[in-house]
């Protein structure tokens, strides 16, 4: 394969040749070959279904291939579980935070791989490592001894890499690692991974984040429908061509929604606050609107939602629909006042797993399953459920499939559907397209903009710049919990990330970061 | 490129080390030893005759299998599972090793491995079906613990067994099973009590234990050879029943009949959870199932030392798992609320 | 504007090839490993099958026919109703279950008796007695388990010990044995059915009195209500299930006291069956709740919550009834009940075991 050729390299610290996977009668990998040089950051990327987390999984043991070749510095290997693929120096860090959230960071760190002394735990050697470590990850020393569960989520994620570091990985493999990190603790990241690397450590990136691959990858590889594409250098492509690999097919241009005129004003907030979260925070939506909140994981945007829904309560501030100051105790009585949720973590905040798509559609709004309340009709439920089926173009053979056995991209409009079965006056969308594919994001970027067109007040809470970018008519940025800029008509990704960054727009951001769909080649 | 290289100088290992040392005691230790004492206390203000030897030694006696199986248990809950079988265990283990007794007049360590072989199979039995099976805990015991039973009652033949010969009396109630007043069953089982919290606190394998309860696919993608482990938990509960076993024929009298193990896999479950283990997993303490074991036996026995119903011993025990579930619920919120 | 190339059919998880593809036999197979009501009914009719053969053989101590099943079905009424109690317990998941029931069983049905037999209220004022007790005896569980926060294995174990010992103080012990009492025993007894009788065996009343009534009243509740739907919702997933507007905590020690609720029906039916209220009714040898327990994990439940119908606990019910009152026919005595023991334990393990395999085969559940 020409691949090989363009990285000009000997011996790689990992080689993976003619890899196939199936499940039962499903091919998950049809053909994969991947090349990993030591002391490099390689990206690998690819819708959800391409099979990047069978590849993974089979390079840490988790999963045996059905054929193919691994090889280690040259050497063949065969890895059959995870001790194995431990023993040859590959750590996996994936996006949840696989500890245990009884024992301490310094146990989580050696949990598998505890130093012993004629049998009993040799604690003082281990404490002899942890010194040093937290502190390369970024953790306060004291933190050794805390219990994993009383932890933050971006705390834990960073113990679990500073477990992968005191295991002497030489494949480090990193699943989706930003995706709850803020910009400051992106960049922590960034500076260890380039440590590890410059000490000779290879890399793995997996992320649906094509911007930021810029930054950090060496190399990428591209998956699509279980087999590896390319394998490029990361300046041989620019992100709109890595998107298109990824699809198979060529991204529209325009944008989904022309800005229309808008109507009332629906939700207004004023000198909103909840302590410890946001404050201060002063927005409006509109009818007919689309506002969307730019914000990583911590900086307040997914608990403003939570707090306009009623699942949090404000600490103080105003909150107003249509004019009427209110205060939202519980979901029901937001429903009640015409706001829908759709919450961001769909598998444990949304999805249903083994229940059918028409129960997951409905069961927003179970009145409407009978004429009298208290009673439930499977004729109605399947009339509902039908119908949305159609109108958000679910793939499906029937209402009555298991939501667990679809596809991201098609789970998540069962779930958007749920908000619509009753219209609401104010739609709040919580990472409205995570975990989705390309092609099911664009079509639910449509819905949503089509719901706007009809009047509709949507505000969208995002951590995603390209997603926020596409869809809003106005763009708010949150930072540690304040608005730190708005944004009307034309924005950039540059000016966004700066002030979510919080930093001044023409200093210091590296001139490579993030070449959006309308120019070529990164610089 | 080796961890060295990435820290500085290390300061002195030992205070390091006792600061990363597991804790040795929940918490729920100190309440229940509080607990207990007053309860003692009170029972020796109204019934004068519950501090003396007479009563403590057949309470002593009583305490040694629940808490023997309980260090089993605590095992085998720390992994986020359960054994309901331990009942009919007993029942087939005791039934087996009375009957040898019986036909053949065995050495007391032959009548011992019995047991403790038996035992052991049976919990193997349960831990390879759990483990290797993808089946939830409670469901297989439930099922197997019939199975036990079925088998007993068949070795029972009859109703009773008879004329126990007193080969296991270093384990009763009588002067030939105990030293300095402490029952040998009592003392056997504060021994195994200790053995198991050291195991639990200073290997590998005890500290994999909490973590298969506490995330089993995080355990596994660890390395952590999850399988034999839980095999390890239940194949452990297994053996200790065996040999409570023996300890429930020696405290007996020298006949045993059908009810025997009847209702115990719920008084040591009970033991377990007063004690501070949490039934979800990942989090526990042999030293609370020994103290629980005491407190309920203590709340049995005094109940008919007051001269009370001794069915109102059962409704304190009910109170009682509220109490201390209750009071180890608020200490974990506040625990992670810190 | 759409994509230029369509994009592909993304892959699903465990998936068999497109139903038009596969033959009958194989989809057959499938259904009958994963489809709990398929699995049952297919040993129902092996079990009716393998005793009836024994009994045209000679092997049997008495005629395997259907005036013998439905006699037998007496014994099915306590079972299929608390059955019904766990499996609306266990649906509600977070690890739903109640060990409970019998304690509730024979506390209920000790005060049922002092209403009928001591007190001498009427029967439907006693029988209320028993409803209305089970149920706050059951919302006791409930309140410790949705609103404090308890597991359910732990509340429904301290409350089976509070419960057993309650029945066995307040009754000092000694069943209740009025006149009252015995003359109920006439309703536990089998009837002719009105009408088709003639041809059909003799039915024990407790079937259409109790039995079919609870049995309709449940899956109404499951299929026909919202509140049957805001079970499953929230025994899937009560997280999600508060982000759709769902008050998880009154839903959840709603089961509870349900539970509750029927196991007092049971004391009524348990007290005409023994023609007396005893305080141990529901709690002797192995309890009332393990068999409970049992039918509903055969039924087809799953333990975590949120999976579970009324045909499979009326199906596994007649299961192992039918079943039992084979087993007694082939071996006499206290063999049959050793063997009945056995059998349980054997199906139990197998159904499992089956459960597990199917997960891994097939995906999804």
């Amino acid at each position: 394969m020409s691949a090989e050729t363009t990285l000009a390299t000997e011996t790689y610290r990992l080689e993976l040749r003619d890899i196939v996977k199936s499940y039962g009668g499903v091919r998950a990998i049809r053909h994969a070959d991947i090349a990993i040089t030591p002391g490099t950051v390689h990206a690998l990327v690819g819708e959800n279904g391409a099979g990047k987390s069978t590849l993974i999984k089979i390079i840490a043991g988790a999963e045996i291939a059905d054929a193919g070749t691994i090889a280690f510095d040259g050497q063949l290997r065969s890895i059959s579980s995870t001790s194995d693929s431990i023993a040859l120096g590959v750590q996996t860090v994936y996006q949840e935070p696989q500890l245990f959230p009884e024992l301490s960071v310094a146990e989580n760190v050696f949990v598998g791989r505890e130093i012993t002394k004629a049998g009993r735990v040799d604690w003082a050697g281990q404490a002899a490592q942890m010194h040093g470590l937290l502190d390369t990850v970024g953790l306060p020393e004291s933190l050794a001894t805390s219990i994993v569960g009383t932890l933050s989520i971006a705390q834990q994620q960073q113990v679990s890499i500073a477990k992968a570091l005191a295991s002497d990985a030489s494949v480090l493999i990193l699943d989706e690692p930003s995706a709850i990190l803020t910009d400051p603790e992106i960049e922590v990241l960034f500076t260890v991974i380039r440590r590890l690397t410059a000490a000779g450590v290879s890399v793995i990136y997996i992320s649906h984040r094509l911007d930021e691959l810029f930054r950090i990858a060496d190399a990428v590889t591209v998956m699509r429908d279980g087999e590896t594409i390319t394998t490029r250098p990361i300046g041989e492509l620019s992100v709109r061509q890595i998107a298109e690999l990824m699809v198979g097919g060529v991204l529209s241009e325009s944008r989904p929604k022309d800005a229309g005129t808008s109507g009332a004003t629906v939700l207004e907030l004023t000198d909103f606050s909840r302590e410890g979260k946001f404050s201060n925070v002063n927005l409006t939506v509109r009818a007919g609107e689309i506002v969307g909140i730019y914000g990583l994981v911590g900086s307040g945007a997914s608990e403003i939602a939570g707090v306009i829904y009623g699942m949090d309560k404000a600490t103080s501030g105003t909150m107003a629909i249509d004019g009427t100051p209110v205060t939202v105790k519980r979901p029901s009585q937001a429903k009640k006042l015409g706001i829908h949720l759709l919450p961001a973590n769909r598998s444990s905040q949304a999805s249903f797993s083994f229940q059918s798509i028409g129960l997951n559609i409905v069961i927003g709004e179970l009145g409407l399953l009978g004429r009298i309340p208290g009673f439930a009709s499977m004729r109605r439920q399947r009339a509902i459920a039908d119908d949305f089926i159609k109108r958000l173009a679910i793939k499906t053979p029937s209402e009555k499939q298991p939501i667990s056995a679809m596809s991201g991209g098609n789970a998540q409009k069962v779930v958007l559907a749920r908000q619509l079965v009753r219209r609401p006056e104010l739609l709040v969308l919580a990472e409205p397209t995570q975990g989705v594919d390309v092609g099911a994001k664009e079509e639910i970027h449509r819905i949503i903009s089509g719901l706007a067109d009809e009047g509709t007040a949507v505000l969208v809470v995002t951590s995603d710049l390209g997603e926020v970018l596409r869809i809003s008519d106005r763009i708010l940025v949150i930072k540690a919990g304040e608005i730190a800029a708005e944004f009307t008509g034309e924005a950039t990704q540059v000016e966004i990330l700066a002030a979510a960054a919080g930093a001044d727009p023409d200093a210091e951001i590296e001139i490579d970061i993030v070449p959006t769909a309308q120019t070529e080649t990164p610089t | 490129m080796s961890i060295d290289e990435r820290t500085k100088a290390a300061p002195p290992a030992k205070a390091t080390a006792r600061r990363i040392l597991p804790s040795p005691v929940t918490g729920q230790e100190f309440v229940l030893i509080g607990v207990i004492a007053v309860l003692w206390v009170l029972l020796g203000i109204f019934t004068p005759a519950f501090l003396t030897p007479n009563s403590i030694q057949p309470l002593l006696v009583s305490i040694a299998p629940i808490a023997l199986i309980g260090v089993g248990m605590t095992f085998v809950i720390i992994t986020a599972g359960i054994d309901v079988s331990v009942g009919g265990a007993i029942m087939l283990c005791a039934v087996v090793v009375a009957k040898t007794m019986v036909s053949a007049d065995v050495p007391l360590f032959v009548a011992l491995a019995i047991a403790i072989g038996l035992g052991l199979l049976l919990g193997l039995i349960n831990g390879a079906l759990i483990a290797y099976g993808r089946v939830h805990a409670i469901i297989i015991t439930f099922g197997t613990a019939n199975i036990f039973q079925f088998v007993a009652l068949r070795v029972f033949a009859s109703s009773t067994v008879n004329g126990i010969p007193g080969t296991l009396d270093v384990f009763g109630r009588g002067e030939a099973g105990r030293t300095f007043g402490v029952p040998h069953s009592f003392a056997i089982t504060v021994v195994v009590v200790i053995a198991a919290w050291w195991y639990l606190r200073h290997t590998a394998g005890g500290r994999h234990l909490f973590a298969i309860g506490g995330n089993a696919n995080a355990a596994r993608l660890a390395g952590i050879k999850v399988q034999p482990r839980v095999m390890v938990a239940y194949g452990l509960t297994g053996a200790l029943v065996g040999l409570a076993a023996c300890f429930i024929i020696a405290s007996g009298t020298s006949t045993l009949d059908q009810a025997v193990g009847s209702g115990k896999e719920l008084q040591v479950i009970a033991a377990v959870v007063i004690g501070g283990t949490s039934i979800l997993g990942g989090r526990g303490s042999v030293i609370g199932t020994l103290l629980g074991a005491i407190l309920v036996q203590t709340v049995t026995s005094g109940v008919t030392q007051l001269g009370w119903p001794s069915q109102l011993a059962n409704l304190f025990v009910g109170i009682f798992i509220i109490i201390a579930v209750g009071t180890d619920l608020l200490r974990e919120r506040a625990r992670r609320k810190s | 504007m759409t994509l230029v190339n369509e994009t592909r059919p993304i892959q699903t998880s465990g998936n068999k090839k497109p139903r038009g593809q596969r033959n009958l036999a194989s989809r057959a197979l499938e259904a009958l490993l994963t489809q709990r009501v398929v699995l049952l009914a297919v040993l129902i009719v092996i079990v009716i099958v393998v005793m009836s053969l024994l009994d045209s053989a000679g092997r049997l101590s008495g005629p395997y026919d259907p005036d013998y099943l439905a006699s037998s079905l007496i014994s099915a009424v306590p079972l299929v109703m608390l059955g019904l109690a766990e499996l609306l317990v266990i649906l509600s998941g977070r690890g739903g279950i109640d060990l409970s029931v019998g304690s509730i069983v024979s506390l209920s049905g000790i005060l049922f008796g002092m209403a009928y037999g001591e007190w001498h209220l009427s029967f439907v004022a006693s029988l209320l007695v028993a409803v209305i007790s089970g149920g706050i005896f059951g919302a006791v569980n409930g309140v410790l388990v949705a609103y404090i926060g308890f597991p359910p294995l732990i509340a429904t174990l301290a409350t089976y010990y509070a419960y057993r010992s309650l029945a066995l103080v307040i009754s000092d012990q000694k069943p209740i044995n009025s006149k009252e009492i015995q003359d109920f025993y006439s309703a536990a007894q089998s009837i002719e059915l009105p009408v088709i009788g003639g041809s059909l065996p003799l039915v024990p009343l407790g079937i259409f009195t109790f039995l079919i009534p609870t049995a309709l009243i449940v899956w109404f509740l499951l299929n026909k209500t919202t509140f049957g739907r805001r079970l499953y919702a929230l025994g899937t997933n009560d997280t999600a299930a508060q982000w759709t507007g769902i008050n998880v905590r009154p839903n959840r020690l709603a089961v509870y006291a349900l539970s509750g609720v029927i196991a007092g029906l049971v004391a009524v039916v348990t007290v005409s069956q023994f023609a007396s209220a005893r305080p141990d009714a529901g709690t002797s040898g192995n309890g009332m709740a393990l068999p409970a327990i049992t039918i509903a994990v055969l039924g087809g439940v799953a333990i975590t919550g949120g999976i579970g119908r009324v045909s499979g606990i009326v199906l596994a019910t007649l299961l192992i009834v039918w079943l039992n009152a084979g087993i007694l026919l082939a071996l006499p005595g206290n063999d049959g009940s050793q063997f009945q023991l056995l059998a349980l334990g054997l199906v139990l393990v197998f159904a499992s075991l089956l459960n597990g395999l199917t997960k891994r085969k097939y995906g999804g559940i």
